[in-house]
C-alpha cells in the first residue's frame, strides 16, 4: 500500500550528480578589466523607502566576468526620535547600526538571526558613522541605521575562492558606509562631512611568487589570484579625516611605505565613491526644489 | 541600548574632569593618571600551564585587578572535502605520503634546519579559518552583544591573518586539528579589556601542547599517549629553549593631539581623540633558515609583521559636553533680553561659536576622524625597531612555560 497523500521521495537511494569537468580549462582568476586606480561604477539613490525618514539604495556594478554579481545594499534611517522612557540619559544621539546579509545573498545561505560577522560589520558601521554624525545636537535621542545587503559582492559558480569571504566583508563595509551617509543626509541628520567607504587591496594577480604584487582600488576577490592585504578606510574629505580604518593581511612592519600607499589607496577609493554621493545627493536636492 | 551599558565611556567624570585629563595627556610629555610613561605597559602577573584539562592555559592579572583566563582545547577533526579540491589521495601509494611524513616530524622537532626544509613545502600544508574557533565571555555581558563580538573577531582574525596558526593544525590530508579557544574575563571590564585577552590568548597557545603524531601518512591518526613527549604548537628553538615563531599579539594604541599613548586605561580612553588596535607577530620565516644568528643576536632581530589594524571607536564621542560660560545662562546667556540689540547680537555670536568652536578648559566631545598623519604615525610607533613590541614579547618571553 503505497502513500497517496504525500509527494514522497524515491524509495531507493540516490547519488548527486557528479559532474567531471577536469577536461575543462582549470579555474584561474580572470583579471581586472578596469585600471587599477578605479573603482568599479555605482549606483546611488536616495528616498527609497517612503516609511522611513531617511534611505537609500546602493548597486555596485558585476565584474565583466559573468556568473559574479555586484553588491546591492539597501539602508533606511529611523529617527532621530526620543529614546525610550526606561533608557538612560544620553547627552548625544544614540547610534544604532544594523547590518544584515538577506537569506539568499551569498553563496550559503545566511540564518534570520545576525551571525558573528554581520555583528562585527555593524560595529564597523558605527565606528565609521559616529565620526561624522554631530551628534551632540540631539540629546536624548537615538537614530537606527539598518543596513539590509540584498545581494553580496561573489562569485556564484566556483569553488575556487575559499576563504575569499573575509575580502568580501571588507567590499560590504564600504558599500555599507556609503549607503549609510547618503540615508543620513537624506533623513537630514547633521554631519560633519559625507563619509564614504573605499577598499584598497595589495594582490598578486599569478599564482607564484615570481609576479610583482601590485595595489588596486576596489578589489574583487574572484579577479585575482591572491590578495595580500586589504584595507578599508572611512573618509571625510573636506575635513581630510578617516573615521574608521580596517586593515587585514600580513606585511612586514619594516616595510611602512607599503601600509601607507595601500591606506593611500583606499583613501583614494573612498573620495571616488565619494563624488558618486555627493553627485546623487546635490541632485535628489535639485529635485526637490523644482517640485 | 545593550551596547552602552558596558560601554567604557560609563566612567563618571563630569566634562570638568575630563577637559583637565585631556589637558593633561596633551603636555609634553603626557602626564598620565596613574604616572606612567607613554610607552609603558600596566604591570602584569602571567602563569601558564593552570588548566589541567586544556592543551594549554594561561592567566594574566593586570595590576588594575582586571584578569583573564584562556584555555586552548583541541580535537582531531576530519577535513571536509570539497569538489574542486585534489581529493586523489584515495588512490595514491603509500610510499610518497611516508616520505612525506617523515618530514613532517623532523618539522615537529622543529630544528633551525626542518623550518626551512618546511617553508618549502608550505603551499601544500593549508589550513581554514573554521579550524580555529575563538569563544570570549566578558562578565556581565550578553555574549552576543556587539563589543564581545567585535573583540572576539579582532582577536581571531589576528590569529588567521597569516595562516601560520592553521597550518600548524594539519594532520594530515584527511584528519586536522580544530582548536577552540576560550577566552574569560575573570573581572569586572575596568577597562578596554582587548590588550589583556590578547596576551592571554598569546601565552596560553605558547604553552599549549599537542599530543606526538604515530601514525603515518593519510591513515587515521594515531597518537602517542605520553603527555611528557607531546611537543608545543609553537616549537621552541633548541639552542634556547624558546620558541621560535610566535603567535601574534594585538596593542591597544591610541592619541591625544600628537601624543601617542600606549595601553590606556579606561579614564584615558574617556578623552582619547583616537584608538587603534593593531596586531603584530614576529616573524617566523626569517627566523627560521638563519635561526642561530638570530638567537645569538638577541630579541632586537625580530622581523615584525603587522597582520591587523582595527579603530575603536573612542568613548570619548559619548561623554558629555561641558558649557562655555557664553553658552552658560547662569553667566549671561539668559539676561540677553535685557541687552540692547547689539550687544545680543554679539551674544548671540558667542553662543554659536561655543557650539562649532573649542573654548580651553571646556571639554567637547571629539567630532570627525583622525587625521591621517596622526594615524601613520600611531601604526608607525607600533612597528617601531627595539620599541614597544619588543618589550613586550621580550617580558613574556620571561614566562617560565613549565
Amino acid at each position: 500500500m503505497t502513500d497517496r497523500r504525500r509527494i514522497n521521495g524515491p524509495p531507493g537511494e540516490t547519488i548527486p550528480p557528479f559532474f567531471d569537468d577536469a577536461d575543462r580549462a582549470p579555474e584561474t582568476a580572470k583579471g581586472r578589466f578596469r585600471p587599477s586606480n578605479a573603482i568599479r561604477k555605482m549606483f546611488l539613490k536616495t528616498g527609497v523607502t517612503p516609511s522611513a525618514s531617511g534611505s537609500a539604495y546602493l548597486e555596485i556594478s558585476t565584474s565583466a566576468k559573468p556568473g559574479a554579481s555586484g553588491l546591492k545594499l539597501s539602508c533606511s534611517v529611523h529617527g532621530p526620535r526620543s529614546l525610550p522612557r526606561s533608557a538612560p540619559f544620553s547627552p548625544h544621539l544614540v547610534l544604532t547600526t544594523h547590518v544584515k546579509y538577506a537569506p539568499f545573498a551569498t553563496r550559503q545561505r545566511r540564518g534570520y538571526l545576525r551571525d558573528s560577522s554581520e555583528r562585527d560589520l555593524s560595529v564597523h558601521l558605527e565606528t565609521a558613522l559616529r565620526g561624522a554624525i554631530i551628534a551632540d545636537r540631539w540629546p536624548k535621542s537615538g537614530v537606527d541605521i539598518i543596513v539590509s545587503i540584498l545581494e553580496g559582492d561573489q562569485e556564484r559558480e566556483t569553488s575556487r575562492s575559499q576563504g575569499d569571504e573575509v575580502w568580501e566583508m571588507m567590499n560590504a563595509l564600504s558599500g555599507c558606509i556609503t549607503v549609510a551617509a547618503a540615508a543620513l543626509a537624506d533623513a537630514g541628520i547633521d554631519c560633519v562631512d559625507t563619509v564614504a567607504g573605499g577598499v584598497a587591496a595589495l594582490v598578486q594577480d599569478t599564482d607564484g611568487d615570481e609576479s610583482q604584487p601590485s595595489i588596486v582600488l576596489d578589489p574583487v576577490p574572484s579577479e585575482h589570484a591572491k590578495i595580500l592585504a586589504a584595507c578599508c578606510v572611512a573618509y571625510l574629505p573636506t575635513r581630510d579625516e578617516v573615521t574608521n580604518l580596517w586593515f587585514r593581511g600580513d606585511v612586514p612592519a619594516s616595510d611602512m611605505e607599503l601600509y601607507n600607499s595601500l591606506v593611500e589607496k583606499g583613501i583614494q577609493a573612498s573620495r571616488n565613491a565619494n563624488r558618486v554621493l555627493v553627485g546623487c545627493l546635490t541632485e535628489s536636492v535639485g529635485e526637490g526644489d523644482t517640485s | 541600548m545593550a551596547s552602552t551599558q558596558h560601554h567604557p565611556s560609563h566612567v563618571l567624570l563630569s566634562p570638568a574632569e575630563l577637559a583637565y585629563l585631556h589637558d593633561s595627556l596633551l603636555l609634553v610629555p603626557p602626564i598620565r593618571p596613574d604616572g606612567r610613561g607613554p610607552n609603558d605597559f600596566r604591570p602584569l602577573v602571567a602563569e601558564t600551564g593552570i588548566l589541567p584539562g586544556a592543551n594549554g592555559s594561561a592567566r594574566i592579572c593586570f595590576a588594575d585587578g582586571t584578569e583573564a583566563i584562556a584555555g586552548v582545547k583541541a580535537e582531531v577533526e576530519r577535513t571536509a572535502r570539497r569538489a574542486g579540491d585534489d581529493t586523489v589521495f584515495l588512490e595514491e601509494g603509500g610510499g610518497e605520503a611516508g616520505d612525506e611524513r617523515e618530514e613532517d616530524g623532523e618539522d615537529g622537532e622543529a630544528g633551525p634546519g626542518a623550518l626551512g626544509e618546511a617553508s618549502g613545502r608550505k603551499g601544500e600544508r593549508k589550513g581554514e579559518a573554521a579550524w580555529v574557533e575563538l569563544t570570549v565571555e566578558i562578565p556581565g555581558v550578553r555574549d552576543d552583544d556587539s563589543g564581545t563580538v567585535f573583540v572576539a573577531a579582532m582577536l581571531s582574525e589576528a590569529l588567521l591573518a597569516d595562516g601560520e596558526l592553521v597550518r600548524r593544525l594539519w594532520i594530515n590530508r584527511r584528519f586536522h586539528w580544530k582548536l577552540y579557544i576560550d577566552i574569560i574575563l575573570i573581572s569586572p571590564p575596568l577597562s578596554y579589556p582587548l590588550p589583556l585577552l590578547s596576551l592571554t590568548t598569546h601565552l596560553a597557545l605558547l604553552a599549549t601542547r599537542l599530543p606526538r603524531l604515530k601514525s603515518e601518512g593519510d591513515e587515521d591518526p594515531f597518537f602517542d599517549d605520553d603527555w611528557a613527549a607531546a611537543p608545543y604548537l609553537f616549537p621552541r628553538s633548541p639552542s634556547r629553549g624558546r620558541p621560535a615563531a610566535r603567535p601574534p599579539i594585538t596593542l591597544l594604541v591610541m592619541a591625544v593631539g600628537n601624543n601617542i599613548l600606549f595601553d590606556p586605561s579606561k579614564e584615558e580612553l574617556a578623552v582619547a581623540d583616537v584608538a587603534l588596535a593593531v596586531s603584530v607577530t614576529s616573524g617566523a620565516s626569517q627566523a627560521g633558515p638563519g635561526g642561530n644568528a638570530a638567537d645569538a643576536s638577541g630579541p632586537s632581530q625580530r622581523s615584525l609583521r603587522l597582520l591587523s589594524i582595527r579603530t575603536i571607536d573612542p568613548p570619548s564621542r559619548l561623554t558629555p559636553p561641558g558649557v562655555a560660560n557664553a553658552a552658560n545662562a547662569a553667566y549671561g546667556a539668559a539676561n540677553l533680553n535685557n541687552l540692547g540689540s547689539s550687544a545680543q547680537q554679539q551674544k548671540a555670536a558667542e553662543a554659536r561659536t561655543a557650539e562649532t568652536e573649542a573654548v580651553e578648559g571646556v571639554w567637547r566631545a571629539p567630532r570627525g576622524g583622525a587625521s591621517r598623519a596622526v594615524l601613520a604615525a600611531l601604526v608607525g610607533k607600533v612597528l617601531e625597531k627595539g620599541g614597544v613590541v619588543d618589550e613586550v614579547l621580550d617580558a613574556l618571553e620571561a614566562v617560565d612555560l613549565g
